[in-house]
């Protein structure tokens, strides 16, 4: 009756799924029938039997029945009482078994706990003694699965946890004194046996019982602070193990305490953790870092002398880019410290002598992150001013540390561009064609259209400002300048002045950046290549899709305007040769002309004045509706491979220095047309060179073309080698109005790359003789 | 039955272990060590007692069954050629394989220093220590030997090593006479090394147990802590360019810290060369190479892949090097730079202040190293002539020998015998130790002086048969309580299920000529031949309302 209730309401939210249950016990499977009491107590008494196995086996299956049955009802009593019998067996595969059915009663009792809300400290500090108790078995596994168990309890007393990281015994109220006498224990357990079993666990013979005892030490952190002050000093004695699984769980254990915030670190840690960041072993250092980046140094010292590590670390790795993110988020997590790094790089940036202080050095750059990271610190509400300097040095690693600091934080770096004065080329940082090439598929038009959005709503605020605080900058430094002219030669101060001015013209321009790309800037970017490639490198467009591309690329052009509110002639040429493709290809009827597409051909029409679009691009942005297209047709991507046959950096191809130098190119393309314009662009350093593909040269049909042909470049740097980055790009027809490369011989219209950037490898004949 | 144990050496003392334990008739005698300390016959043990002992005989070889040796440290096994070839025992010795393989070299050592430096009268000449070790049985780890029909030994490893002597291949020791069963540890450590690894025994059901109790009061410090600094403290005077000396003994220390800095440098990718002087690996790293079962979990496991003795990061050093500019590490013998190649580096080293010299824990009086450890000396005279300034650094470290008294209740507590007796330690720490393992772990203890004897009672188990009907009464009741727990066990607190002692009742049956057994009443009426007769009492208490009431009243308030 009772049974039968029992089994049917198998607790209400605790209980496991009887799938989940080891499969150990012979009872584990029947899980309809008499109920678990009948299994208890048939287990119960056959685990006071003669036989050993028959014992073990026993325990196995009450631990397959404590699995399944829930939190409610005494079975779990029942089974805990019959392993605490069995824990001093002398068998050591029961002590096992006994062992871990223990551990799952204490889960049990635990969860019984958190519902009821009712803790039973006692019983569980008891539970803990009794496991801690056999962790000083001499049989290995009985060691490893009292650790296991120790590390799932919960709600352990402070007193008891404290004497089980000292070997000396600890006597307090609050200690195991108390509790035996609460509890009537038997005699065995009076002997405080938690005492030390985390000093002997962590010098363990067997590295199995280390990393438990390991894994241990920092899941019962959170119960108590004191603890996890004087665990941590264990765990530092631990990376010192020699062997490296063990060292590894070591540092995972330290990033799971830092993670929750219980690690506190001290000064005499230090040299553990430095050392660590130089270990031989990547992983080790990485996991190393990753704890540092986390916690929290307490001194000023301290926190340099991480840096100090870290930044060795990086000399000697200088392969390893996450360290930059590293030092950024250090820097984040100690604001006032890194004001201090500030103070100090600033002024030594203004004691170095001109051209000594090279940014190329791991110092320096590193330096540098710490001190941008200043201001987005937690601690805001402390006023931390950052040297100008700072910023306008960190400008130029802006490019190289974006990519190791991730999305998130570029975004945060926009706000360098504010208070840095430097004249800044933007080619160095647009990604323009360069760099990626992922293929645009049709399918992410959703993606974008959110981005766009986003981008909209920034747009507005941030370039007034922008163009207010580089004007202001602008003023300080002429003013700057004019006091320096007695200390500078004054060839110097005619370069700075003369960088102003450029600087100055650069923001009249009505279609020109501000100063330096900002996050802004590189989205439009994309955004105008990923529509670009839309509407070149997909051959086979339905009506209906090309009159969205090109939708897609009034909107791109539309943003470009909405920056400046005001737009040059060039802009309004393309606007007009957009609109007058989107009309022609309405005019049969066929399509539709959308509200956007409608409003802003109206108003162009209507509101040109002068040459000058006076109207608010944002009225237009709102009226944009992307629809979804439904019927993709055939789609065929245009691609092409560019191999050079027998070069890698061990082979590369000789060449005499400033000698043209002819490389055999193997070219196969697919999906190009005949009236295609298709171009190679080879570069290497500064100078760029574009060579013209005659298509007629291919052969093949319109679906894949192929050809292998010598082109020759001219301008081989005076090197011993060099590598030369060639890539495939294809010409996108914009009517007759010139974008992007004035040089000649290049492409006129803007280009759509077809392929990865492909590294040829040239070493001077020279060099080659000489080995 | 019980457990005689006479204590011929190492009680409440260091030295000379010696102790015969007499079970079920059995006579064992285990170590038999000497005494460093005197030079007179004090230092060995008073062997005529056991004679004394054994009223029924007059010679050593009827009176003891077998000499058991559980390691080759002289205060262990320094009297034995005497035992055997001068007092005349000549019955069988065991001992492990790699203390039989070293045990000579280090008699004969001992031997050479006595007669020929000391000048004293031979004791035992080289041809009787050869004679004696013919006579040892060499035992494996674990394996049990039938040592004659009643007496069982086996062997379990120890763990023991010492820094200064060649230690490998302790053992502790379980005897077994009929149901009398005990263990003798000799020395131990609990804590494993890089090398060596903790002590491993089973859980055995003992009556006795005997165990040293060298550091019966001190608990150590992690080894890890000691292992940090020393490493730190080398690294640091390296790194600035120092040389670093470590003055060793060949075997253990060495390996030991050898292992542990290989380990460092190749983890901080160190390119610092570290020397052994000539001779040191040969002869050391030969040992461990033939004996690799004794060693620890770690190196047994890399065994098989590559040698753990042939360190990647070691080479030989040659004495044209010692005025080389540049960092480095350097292993040198003798341990306490008491002469030697150790004492020449010395010389040429301290007078610098980048350099550094470790010591370990323990140096002898008279020694460099000794001088050392005392104060901050800066100059030393090595003769009449010649002296040295010390500039340089000192770290010492020590790695110990002995399990600490943490690791003697852990093995007590988890062998759980019935009896303790201390040996092999300093009385007071002794007494200490002994209240500790009567209270808490409520066992009785004894640490007896020398040539003292303790008894101990013994276990016995008897053979008992018992009827049929005996059983399937017990198995009738049985299957009642079986009804009474599962009623408590659908109740939601079922406390008492686990206590219950399945008490059976019946009567025992001693007869003369005849073996015990159990019956039941109704079967024991039957044997006597005689009827049932039931005696009633009625109880009379004598009792008074108002005094009940108020006592009733009494047990409310206070519950």
């Amino acid at each position: 009756m009772d049974g039968s209730l029992a089994s049917s309401d198998p607790g209400p939210s605790f209980a496991k799924p009887p799938g989940s249950s080891g499969d150990s016990g012979p009872c584990a499977s029947r899980s309809s029938g008499p109920g678990p009491e009948v299994e208890v107590r048939a287990l119960v008494s056959m685990a006071g039997g003669l036989y050993p196995l028959a014992r073990a086996e026993a325990l196995r299956g009450l631990a397959a029945v404590v699995e399944k049955v829930g939190t409610s009802g005494g079975a779990v009593e029942c089974c805990y009482g019959c392993a605490v019998e069995l824990l001093r067996d002398e068998d050591q595969s029961i002590r096992l078994a006994a062992v871990r059915l223990i551990g799952l009663c204490a889960e049990k009792f635990a969860g019984r706990e958190e519902v009821s809300g009712i803790g039973n400290g006692d019983q569980m500090d008891l539970i803990f003694l009794q496991l801690s108790s056999t962790a000083r078995d001499m049989c290995m596994q009985v060691r490893i699965e009292a650790f296991n168990g120790l590390a799932k309890m919960q709600r352990v007393s402070e007193g008891v946890l404290l004497q089980s990281l000292s070997k000396k015994v600890i006597r307090t109220d609050t200690g195991s004194g108390s509790i035996c006498k609460a509890n009537k224990l038997p005699p065995k357990l009076i002997f405080p046996c938690a005492a030390g079993i985390f000093a002997h666990g962590i010098e363990d013979e067997f590295y199995q019982v280390r990393i438990a005892a390991c894994k241990t030490l920092g899941a019962l952190a959170k119960f108590s602070g004191q603890y996890a002050q004087k665990a941590l000093d264990l765990l530092m004695d631990m990376m010192n193990d020699d062997t490296e699984a063990v060292r590894l769980q070591t540092l995972q254990t330290l990033f799971n305490m830092a993670t929750y915030g219980y690690l506190s670190v001290q000064e005499k840690h230090m040299h553990m953790f430095l050392a660590t960041l130089i270990d031989a072993n990547a992983i080790v250092r990485n996991a190393a870092r990753k704890i540092l980046g986390l916690v929290n140094l307490p001194k000023l010292q301290m926190f340099r002398s991480a840096l100090d590590g870290l930044i060795t670390s990086l000399e000697k790795n200088p392969e390893e880019q996450d360290i930059y993110s590293i030092l950024f988020s250090i820097g984040k997590n100690h604001g006032s410290f890194s004001a201090n790094v500030a103070k100090h790089l600033a002024k030594e940036i203004s004691t170095a002598p001109n051209g000594e202080l090279i940014l190329d050095k791991h110092r320096i750059q590193a330096l540098l992150i710490v001190s941008i990271s200043a201001p987005v610190s937690a601690d805001k509400h402390k006023k931390l001013d950052i040297p100008s300097v700072i910023f306008s040095h960190a400008i130029p690693l802006l490019g190289r540390i974006s990519s190791a600091l991730g999305e998130d934080i570029i975004k945060d770096l926009s706000y360098l561009c504010h208070p840095s004065g430097m004249p800044f080329a933007e080619k160095g940082l647009m990604s323009g064609e360069g760099g990626r090439s992922e293929f645009w598929s049709v399918e992410t038009m959703r993606g974008t259209h959110a981005l766009i959005e986003k981008t909209r709503k920034e747009t507005n605020c941030s370039d007034e400002v922008l163009i207010m605080g580089s004007m202001r900058l602008m003023l300080e430094t002429v003013e700057e300048t004019w006091a320096m002219r007695e200390s500078c030669g004054i060839e110097e101060i005619r370069t700075i002045l003369r960088t102003c001015k450029e600087e100055v013209k650069l923001i009249q321009l009505e279609n020109s950046y501000a100063i330096g790309p900002t996050s802004l800037d590189i989205l439009l970017e994309k955004l105008d290549t990923y529509v670009r490639r839309m509407k070149c490198c997909y051959t086979g467009l339905n009506r209906e899709l090309e009159v969205q591309v090109l939708e897609l690329v009034l909107l791109a052009n539309l943003f470009r305007l909405s920056k400046f509110g005001v737009c040059s002639k060039l802009m309004l040429d393309k606007l007009h040769w957009i609109i007058n493709q989107l009309d022609g290809l309405c005019a049969d009827g066929s399509c539709e002309f959308s509200d956007f597409s409608n409003t802003v051909k109206q108003t162009f029409d209507a509101n040109v004045i002068d040459g000058t679009l006076v109207v608010d691009i944002c009225n237009f942005l709102k009226i944009f509706r992307l629809k979804p297209a439904k019927d993709f047709g055939m789609l065929n991507a245009a691609s092409a491979v560019l191999q050079v046959l027998g070069n890698n950096s061990e082979n590369p191809l000789p060449y005499i220095c400033g000698l043209p130098v002819g490389v055999s190119f193997d070219i196969s393309l697919s999906n190009i047309s005949g009236h295609d314009r298709i171009w190679i662009r080879m570069n290497s350093g500064q100078s760029i060179q574009h060579a013209f593909l005659e298509l007629s040269c291919f052969e093949g049909n319109d679906e894949v073309k192929s050809c292998s042909t010598v082109i020759p470049f001219y301008a081989t740097p005076l090197a011993c080698s060099f590598v030369l980055r060639v890539c495939l790009v294809i010409e996108c027809p914009s009517g007759s109005i010139c974008t992007h490369y004035e040089e000649h011989g290049g492409p006129r219209d803007s280009v759509v790359q077809l392929c990865d950037e492909l590294n040829v490898y040239l070493v001077s004949t020279d060099t080659e003789c000489k080995n | 039955m019980a457990i005689e144990c006479l204590v011929l050496g190492a009680g409440q003392e260091v030295g000379k272990s010696c102790v015969v334990v007499t079970i079920g008739g059995k006579r064992i005698m285990f170590d038999c060590g000497m005494h460093m300390g005197y030079h007179d016959c004090n230092r060995y043990p008073d062997f005529a007692r056991i004679l004394a002992a054994a009223p029924e005989t007059t010679d050593f070889t009827s009176a003891i069954s077998c000499v058991i040796i559980t390691h080759f440290h002289l205060d262990h096994i320094g009297a034995l050629p005497y035992f055997t070839e001068v007092c005349g025992y000549h019955g069988p010795i065991y001992m492990t394989y790699p203390t039989k393989a070293l045990a000579p070299l280090m008699l004969e050592d001992y031997r050479k220093v006595m007669v020929d430096q000391r000048g004293e009268e031979e004791q035992y000449s080289y041809e009787d220590i050869l004679r004696c070790m013919k006579k040892v049985i060499p035992v494996d780890l674990k394996q049990t030997i039938q040592v004659n029909r009643d007496l069982v030994i086996r062997a379990y490893y120890a763990g023991h090593y010492l820094s200064k002597l060649k230690v490998l291949g302790a053992a502790m020791v379980y005897a077994k006479v009929g149901d009398a069963a005990m263990v003798y540890t000799g020395d131990y450590n609990m804590t494993p090394d890089r090398h060596l690894g903790a002590a491993q025994i089973e859980r055995l059901k003992l009556d006795l147990l005997i165990t040293e109790s060298t550091y019966a009061k001190t608990i150590r410090d992690s080894k890890h802590a000691r292992e940090r600094e020393f490493l730190k403290a080398v690294h640091k005077c390296v790194s600035e360019g120092g040389k670093v000396l470590i003055p060793t003994f060949a075997l253990g220390r060495a390996q030991e810290l050898c292992i542990l800095l290989d380990d460092y440098w190749e983890r901080m990718n160190l390119k610092i060369p570290i020397y052994f002087s000539a001779g040191l690996t040969i002869q050391a790293n030969m040992y461990y190479k033939m004996l690799i079962g004794w060693t620890s979990q770690k190196i047994k496991d890399s065994y098989t892949v590559q040698n753990p003795f042939d360190f990647k990061h070691v080479c030989h050093f040659e004495r044209s090097f010692i005025n080389d500019p540049g960092p480095c590490v350097l292993f040198a013998t003798p341990g306490m730079i008491s002469g030697g190649f150790s004492l020449e580096v010395f010389k040429r080293w301290a007078t610098s202040d980048k350099n550094l010299v470790t010591l370990p824990g323990y140096c002898v009086a008279g020694t460099i190293g000794h001088k050392l450890m005392s104060g901050k000396p800066t100059r030393i005279d090595i003769d009449k002539d010649t002296h040295v300034d010390v500039r340089c650094q000192i770290h010492q470290l020590s790695f110990s020998p002995h399990t600490d008294s943490k690791g003697i209740m852990d093995l007590t507590e988890f062998l759980s015998p019935n009896h303790v007796i201390l040996v092999h330690g300093e009385k007071p720490q002794m007494a200490f130790l002994k209240d500790r393992i009567e209270s808490e772990l409520g066992m009785s203890c004894y640490y007896p002086a020398n040539n003292e004897t303790v008894s101990i009672p013994t276990t016995q188990n008897m053979k008992i048969s018992a009827t049929e009907k005996f059983i399937t009464n017990c198995a009738a009741l049985q299957a009642r309580d079986s009804l009474q727990k599962s009623d408590l066990i659908s109740s939601i607190h079922l406390s008492g299920v686990n206590e219950d002692e399945r008490l059976a009742e019946g009567i025992l049956l001693m007869e003369k000529s005849k073996a015990p057994k159990i019956l039941c009443e109704d079967e024991f009426l039957k044997l006597l031949g005689t009827d049932r007769h039931s005696v009633q009492f009625e109880p009379l208490l004598p009792s008074r309302i108002e005094e009940a009431e108020a006592a009733i009243v009494d047990d409310l308030t206070s519950e």
